[in-house]
């Protein structure tokens, strides 16, 4: 997976619907459900069915960066749009992830990384305000935390059918050395993605993620 | 020896992550002590006080409107949340069974008043105090509706808090560990740092007694008033309740009533005990009236409460229980002292609370 450099300002390629990402190839990933067997619930296991978890089951991915941010489109179709504002206890919101090792070493994207190795997870939701996203680390199912800040922005839309989100941050955020990973022009990362259908209920490891890490190759 | 394909490998993982998981569950379900309730299904006058006193204790924030931490419903009646019987949850055995995600209107959202029209508009002759909308149910629509036929109809209150579950379903089935009992107590809590709002708690708890905080985006619940217990008050719920029927105490405490009442009389028995969570709440089963037949005379052969019904409540051990205390009653009918039914009449308010006989108005108000 490429991520080009492009120009731009971050406020001009937060925006899904910016001119520049017709010119940036997609990269068609195919997603499947989270291994049940994994979940770190025996209620999860007992009350879910794998065939029917992980609605969505194709995510186009798209990747540049400006030289100072990077920046990540991601697209999938989806027949509603669930749920802005989750005011009942019966509503959950699309969301999707993008997940990156914080370190170098091997880490089992399926688990969501390791005590050794943890994994960055960058999470948009829905129901979030405008342009807001999270910066989570995790060590592991059901490990995530938020950190305190978040360097991360999100901007969603949904349109006939298609939510476009572009999560956006500067390559390098030396403040969260811990928290984040660290990314520079020349350099590849491992990423993986995650797609939640609000709409069929699904939250936490019940998702579709793209299976494997990719390479992601920052252009110099 | 063959090396493992693939898919073995895979299976072999999912077996240590789920042995990880077991025992991770298992340490936070670990407590030294348990504090339980009992409550006398025959004293309840159905006031709502206690629903009260907890909803001006704890629940009063904006995202907790329609929650009623402690409710009383009617019984036979469909209960709070509507239909909460029919949702599943709990465990078959060992294994966890679905449970279906009560929504708000299965709770009863908070009503709107037309207070200021009624009070201050100056209609207070004319416009009638009412909810605004046309709701069609709440935490205790269904109140003195019952059962049976008249002249044999009945009804009975059943009071309702989380149980603080031994094996509690809500905390088997967060996947983030953020439910946990208090070591000290047994108390169950939501972690609310941990909690992430995904409420595979409310699916699998069997009563249905979580609620979902839209503004905090986390799941919520009866916490036992443990900041209480800590200064040795009782509950706001026991301790206002006018009835004298809600007993706290530890439940290994020999000496206090839970013990008795539960271990050593065995009069007192857990809401749906089938469902597998094994609840630390518990209930002394109501006494039926007396049935009237058809020529209007009274039947004493057949309990006006229908044994089914009680059995479907509390199980099987509701009919020795009734039987121990007709018994009972039989035994001071005929003169005799009945240490069971002393015990439940409650001739002095501090033998309900067992350690925690504290003045609320001693300890410090909880900060807003």
């Amino acid at each position: 997976m490429q991520c080009t450099k492009v120009s731009g300002t971050a406020d001009q390629l937060l925006d899904p619907a910016a001119a520049v990402w017709a010119g940036v190839p997609a990269e068609t990933l195919t997603m499947a459900a989270t291994p049940l067997a994994n979940q770190p619930s025996e209620y999860i296991k007992a009350s879910r069915d794998e065939k029917v978890i992980g609605k969505c089951r194709s995510l186009n991915v798209q990747s540049v960066h400006n030289g100072t941010d990077v920046f990540f489109r991601l697209s999938w179709g989806d027949e509603s749009e669930n749920d802005k504002e989750v005011v009942d206890t019966s509503m959950f919101p699309d969301g999707c992830g993008v997940l990156m090792p914080v370190a170098s070493g091997d880490t089992p994207i399926e688990e969501m990384g390791s005590k050794d190795v943890p994994v960055n997870a960058w999470f948009w939701r829905a129901n979030y305000k405008k342009d807001e996203a999270r910066n989570t680390i995790a060590r592991g199912l059901g490990t995530t935390e938020f950190s305190k800040t978040s360097p991360i922005r999100a901007r969603g839309a949904w349109l006939s059918g298609v939510w476009n989100v572009v999560f956006t941050r500067p390559l390098s955020v030396p403040e969260q050395e811990k928290e984040a990973v660290q990314l520079a022009p020349g350099k590849t990362a491992k990423v993986g993605f995650a797609v939640w259908d609000g709409g069929s209920g699904e939250r936490a490891g019940v998702k579709s993620f793209s299976k494997e890490w990719r390479d992601l190759a920052i252009q110099a | 020896m063959a090396e493992m394909t693939d898919e073995e490998k895979k299976a072999q993982r999912a077996k240590e992550l789920a042995a990880e998981a077991k025992s991770v569950k298992a340490q936070l379900k670990q407590c030294d002590r348990q504090v339980a309730m009992v409550f006398d299904l025959n004293k309840c006058l159905g006031c709502q006080t206690c629903v009260i006193a907890c909803k001006t204790q704890w629940t009063r924030d904006e995202g907790m409107e329609y929650m009623w931490w402690a409710t009383v419903n009617t019984q036979p009646g469909k209960g709070t949340p509507r239909d909460w019987q029919q949702m599943g949850g709990g465990f078959r055995g060992e294994e966890p069974r679905a449970g279906q995600l009560p929504s708000k209107k299965d709770f009863g959202e908070a009503w709107d008043f037309n207070y200021e029209e009624v009070f201050y508009g100056g209609k207070g002759n004319t416009v009638h105090l009412k909810p605004s909308g046309d709701p069609d149910w709440g935490p205790n629509w269904d109140e003195d509706q019952g059962g049976g036929k008249y002249p044999n109809s009945f009804y009975f209150y059943l009071q309702r808090i989380c149980n603080h579950c031994t094996n509690p379903a809500c905390l088997e089935a967060c996947p983030r560990n953020a439910i946990y009992k208090r070591k000290e107590d047994g108390i169950v809590l939501i972690n609310q740092d941990r909690c992430k709002g995904y409420r595979f708690c409310m699916e699998a708890c069997p009563y249905k007694k979580i609620y979902f905080n839209h503004v905090t985006q986390t799941s919520q619940k009866c916490i036992f008033c443990y900041p209480r217990l800590e200064k040795g008050v009782a509950n706001a719920c026991a301790r206002q309740c006018p009835g004298r029927l809600r007993f706290v105490g530890y439940l290994d405490d020999e000496n206090g009533p839970i013990y008795k009442l539960v271990k050593k009389w065995k009069v007192a028995l857990p809401l749906h005990p089938d469902r597998g969570t094994q609840p630390n709440v518990y209930y002394v089963p109501p006494i039926s009236p007396p049935r009237i037949d058809e020529q209007g005379n009274l039947d004493l052969t057949k309990p006006r409460i229908p044994t089914e019904y009680l059995k479907f409540l509390f199980g099987d051990d509701v009919e020795p229980v009734l039987e121990t205390l007709k018994a009972e009653m039989a035994k001071t009918k005929a003169g005799g002292k009945s240490e069971i039914l002393d015990t439940l009449i409650v001739y002095e308010w501090k033998t309900l609370f067992g350690p925690f006989t504290n003045d609320p108005a001693t300890i410090a108000p909880r900060k807003a």
